[in-house]
């Protein structure tokens, strides 16, 4: 058997790089969104209301329960779907369509906001109740009191877990290969097909991850170490 | 005149009374003792003033308006009242100085200078000017409590309330807060202590409350409940715990 690497490698390696772009904005884009996300549904979940906590638990579990491969064909393909029927239904004719990049960033921010809003609501309750009543009693409200007393370090404690959650993302993007975004996996899948260089493109595509993945790992290690050092 | 009066007051938690038909009143620059074995409401009685528990029943009084009832207007209240934990629950990821600033800026819109120097001026009174940029997790138990002291202080309040303020520091570390305490007592602040140290009560109390079972059981001067404790149960604790 005879491998062609520096061959595969000059001719996917300009494509890949153009991959690498889309990746990291799509990584990027949905990470913040589903931060944003995952912040709302836990402060929502910790309400005193319980038609609140109940809708938004199920609503995790909902999510939680599917793959998120299964998620992005839905949002790619039903939910455009659904919303076309439903207007049809009320005699408007619509012609609505999601690009793929925008299905994938709304899949991740749900996705990863159902998962990382139990990493915050864990932080919230783990922070001392004598934080609560400290800022109570020197007069700040209870709103106050959670956004400038509990979720700061509440979100700070979080840190390390965001960043495994972060090198995760980056690996299912290869997941929107199924969705028609040209990503990392797409690309190699049709050049492999095309050239027959399949080991060879693979192999690359593997490592092109690791590349990514493993100098992320080793950033959010020292984030993690310099956020203990800090108190 | 009483500057905080409580009547009939009574709290529960779920079946338990803890609280039961209490009545108090502080006056002006007073500063009473709460004192009383383990479970015996004093703690809770304290935090019912602030209203970090909502009393059952009873109303409290503060210069005439009966607190229990002023819903979110609370917040005012309290920032005429200070309170000292326990276990100090400083605010971690703010520098000494930072907790003390804090309050009055955010709340009373002190311009930052301004608060800066007023946090500086109460860490020089309760002698840690020099830990104004340490964090609060460098610092000893004794030196926390000071610096909650000091955060209580910033909202320049009416009154404070401390809750055991001594019972979670080393034994050699429990004279520089009560040291604090006594110089805030001499300046005339009114104080609603709860305390274990028999010894501060007697200096410098000027009405010890003793409690158990949810009663107040006695009031009266240092003097008097220490020499010439009238109630048995009153007499039973001092025995045991002096």
């Amino acid at each position: 058997m005879e491998f062609h690497f520096a061959k595969a490698f000059k001719t996917l390696g300009p494509s890949l790089l153009d991959g690498i772009g889309i990746v990291v904005f799509i990584t990027l884009i949905g990470f913040l969104c589903s931060l944003i996300v995952a912040l709302l549904l836990a402060i929502g979940r910790l309400s005193k209301k319980k038609p609140v906590t109940v809708t938004l638990s199920l609503f995790i579990e909902l999510i939680r329960g599917t793959p998120l491969l299964v998620q992005f064909f839905y949002i790619y393909y039903v939910v455009p779907m659904l919303i076309n029927g439903i207007a049809l239904s009320f005699g408007h004719q619509t012609n609505v369509r999601l690009s793929a990049v925008t299905c994938g960033i709304i899949g991740f921010a749900i996705n990863y906001g159902c998962y990382m809003s139990e990493v915050i609501r864990a932080a919230i309750l783990s922070i001392d109740p004598g934080q609560r009543e400290a800022g109570l009693a020197l007069g700040f409200s209870e709103k106050q009191v959670m956004f400038r007393f509990i979720i700061p370090p509440a979100l700070r404690n979080s840190v390390p877990v965001f960043g495994n959650y972060l090198v995760m993302m980056i690996k299912d993007t290869s997941l929107l290969a199924m969705i028609t975004v040209e990503e990392l996996l797409l690309r190699t899948k049709t050049y492999a097909s095309q050239t027959f260089l399949t080991v060879e493109a693979f192999t690359i595509l593997a490592l092109v991850y690791l590349v990514i993945s493993i100098p992320l790992s080793q950033l959010s290690k020292v984030v993690e170490r310099k956020l203990k050092q800090g108190r | 005149m009483a500057m905080l009066d409580i009547t009939n007051l009574s709290k529960l938690f779920g079946d338990l009374e803890v609280l039961k038909d209490i009545n108090l009143s502080v006056k002006k620059g007073e500063v009473v003792v709460i004192i009383g074995p383990s479970g015996s409401g004093k703690s809770t009685l304290l935090r019912c003033i602030n209203l970090l528990e909502q009393p059952t029943g009873g109303e409290i009084y503060y210069q005439d308006e009966d607190i229990t009832k002023l819903g979110k207007y609370v917040t005012d209240y309290r920032k005429h009242v200070g309170m000292v934990f326990q276990r100090f629950n400083l605010f971690p990821l703010k520098t000494v100085l930072g907790n003390v600033m804090y309050a009055p800026m955010k709340l009373n819109k002190v311009q930052k200078p301004e608060a800066q120097k007023l946090a500086m001026d109460l860490l020089t009174k309760v002698g840690l000017e020099s830990k104004a940029f340490s964090y609060p997790s460098s610092l000893s138990g004794g030196q926390q409590q000071r610096v909650a002291i000091a955060r209580a202080l910033a909202m320049q309040p009416d009154m404070l309330l401390f809750d055991e303020p001594t019972s979670a520091l080393d034994p050699e570390l429990v004279g520089d807060v009560l040291e604090v305490m006594k110089k805030l007592a001499g300046e005339g602040m009114t104080m609603v202590v709860v305390t274990h140290e028999m010894g501060f009560a007697k200096e410098v109390a000027d009405r010890v409350i003793f409690m158990d079972g949810g009663y107040v059981v006695e009031t009266g001067t240092p003097a008097e409940i220490f020499s010439n404790p009238k109630n048995e149960r009153t007499r039973a604790f001092l025995t045991r715990v002096l």
